[in-house]
């Protein structure tokens, strides 16, 4: 158990450092948007002082897209805090369907470098579910990156949370080519034992799927 | 003459506000929204410098890289990063490039470099016609 929780802790230090550089990188491109548009917004002044007359429609389209990169920087640090907060309690009640959510929103990046699209599904109501939140956001984190790996030529992947009679599980679907690729590998096998969940690959249905309990 | 630029980023609207800006500067800019659309352009040609975005979906600014200076080795190719580690900065550079920037990048150094990138070019240009001219007076036998 010793050597899991070590293995588990370092796979968890590598999602973080993983999915903070990936979100500051989001957040340079927002800036970045943000700047050269206030920088637009000062050409067109300098060309007003020579006598060039400014259509408002323009300025329309560049406040609009400040406004827009705006919202995308601050959803991103909103789902980077709450990543943060993950580590608040070690053990503890969380809402699958938010987890998944929270999971999908971290990983945008990583899924639209591999100009992938990740489509989720959750219960209407929340599966609620005793664990310890920073680990199960590192083990799907895992899990969605081994899938990315694993998807078909459609580069549609399918995350599913279902409730179940004594808590809830976490659907990976669309794997075509998981038979090529070993699962778990060492840290998913570290982080399945620490967080006591259990897991179930059918290659068949080319899915995979991860068992969590309320207990 | 103004200088023929392409600029090379998944992101649509940096694209269209960094084109906007630079036009304003004089410079005449095509956009790309791929490595691959962009590896068409070049094919193209006619093109003083190139702004490539470092990472994007699919072939990634390195790779873009690599392909471009086989495809037009005189051509000039700054490339823009959201996280500019020196690891990456050397590897540009081994693979060619002219500058390697951080995102946000000011938009006057950015044109500096530009312009310098445009002077590069007429110097390689130069070289490489003057390399053909003498293999031709020496074929010749002139």
């Amino acid at each position: 158990m010793i050597a899991a929780t070590e293995a588990a802790g370092w796979a968890g230090m590598q999602f973080f450092g993983r999915t903070t550089a990936s979100v500051s990188h989001e957040l340079k491109n927002a800036l970045a948007i943000i700047k050269e548009n206030a920088g637009l917004l000062n050409d067109y002044l300098l060309m007003m002082d020579k006598g060039m007359p400014l259509e408002p429609d323009r300025l329309r389209l560049v406040t609009g897209r400040i406004d827009q990169q705006t919202q995308r920087a601050d959803d991103l640090i909103r789902h980077l805090n709450r990543f943060g907060h993950s580590v608040d309690e070690k053990f503890t009640s969380v809402d699958l369907n938010e987890v998944l959510a929270l999971l999908a929103a971290l990983s945008s990046r990583e899924v639209s470098m591999q100009q992938a699209t990740l489509n989720t599904e959750v219960e209407a109501s929340p599966v609620m579910v005793k664990t310890t939140p920073f680990w199960l956001l590192t083990l799907l984190g895992h899990c969605l990156s081994f899938a990315l790996q694993v998807m078909g030529p459609s580069k549609d992947l399918v995350v599913r949370v279902t409730k179940t009679e004594d808590g809830g599980l976490i659907r990976f679907e669309q794997l075509e080519k998981m038979r090529q690729h070993p699962f778990p590998g060492e840290s998913e096998s570290a982080l399945f034992e620490v967080l006591g969940a259990t897991y179930r690959t059918e290659p068949e249905k080319k899915c995979m799927e991860i068992k969590l309990s309320n207990c | 003459m103004s200088e023929k630029i392409l600029l090379v980023d998944d992101e649509t609207d940096f694209l269209e506000v960094m084109s906007e800006r630079m036009g304003n500067r004089g410079m005449e800019v095509t956009t790309a929204e791929s490595a691959q659309k962009a590896l068409q352009e070049v094919e193209k040609g006619g093109f003083d410098a190139i702004v490539l975005d470092l990472m994007m979906p699919g072939m990634d600014g390195l790779e873009a890289l690599k392909r471009i200076k086989e495809k037009r080795p005189s051509l000039q190719v700054i490339l823009l990063s959201g996280q500019a580690t020196l690891e990456k900065g050397i590897e540009a550079m081994k693979l060619g490039a002219m500058d390697f920037i951080e995102k946000p990048a000011d938009i006057n150094e950015l044109t500096e470099k530009i312009r310098k990138a445009k002077a590069q070019k007429m110097v390689l240009v130069d070289k490489e016609m003057e390399s053909k001219l003498k293999s031709i007076i020496n074929a010749k036998g002139w």
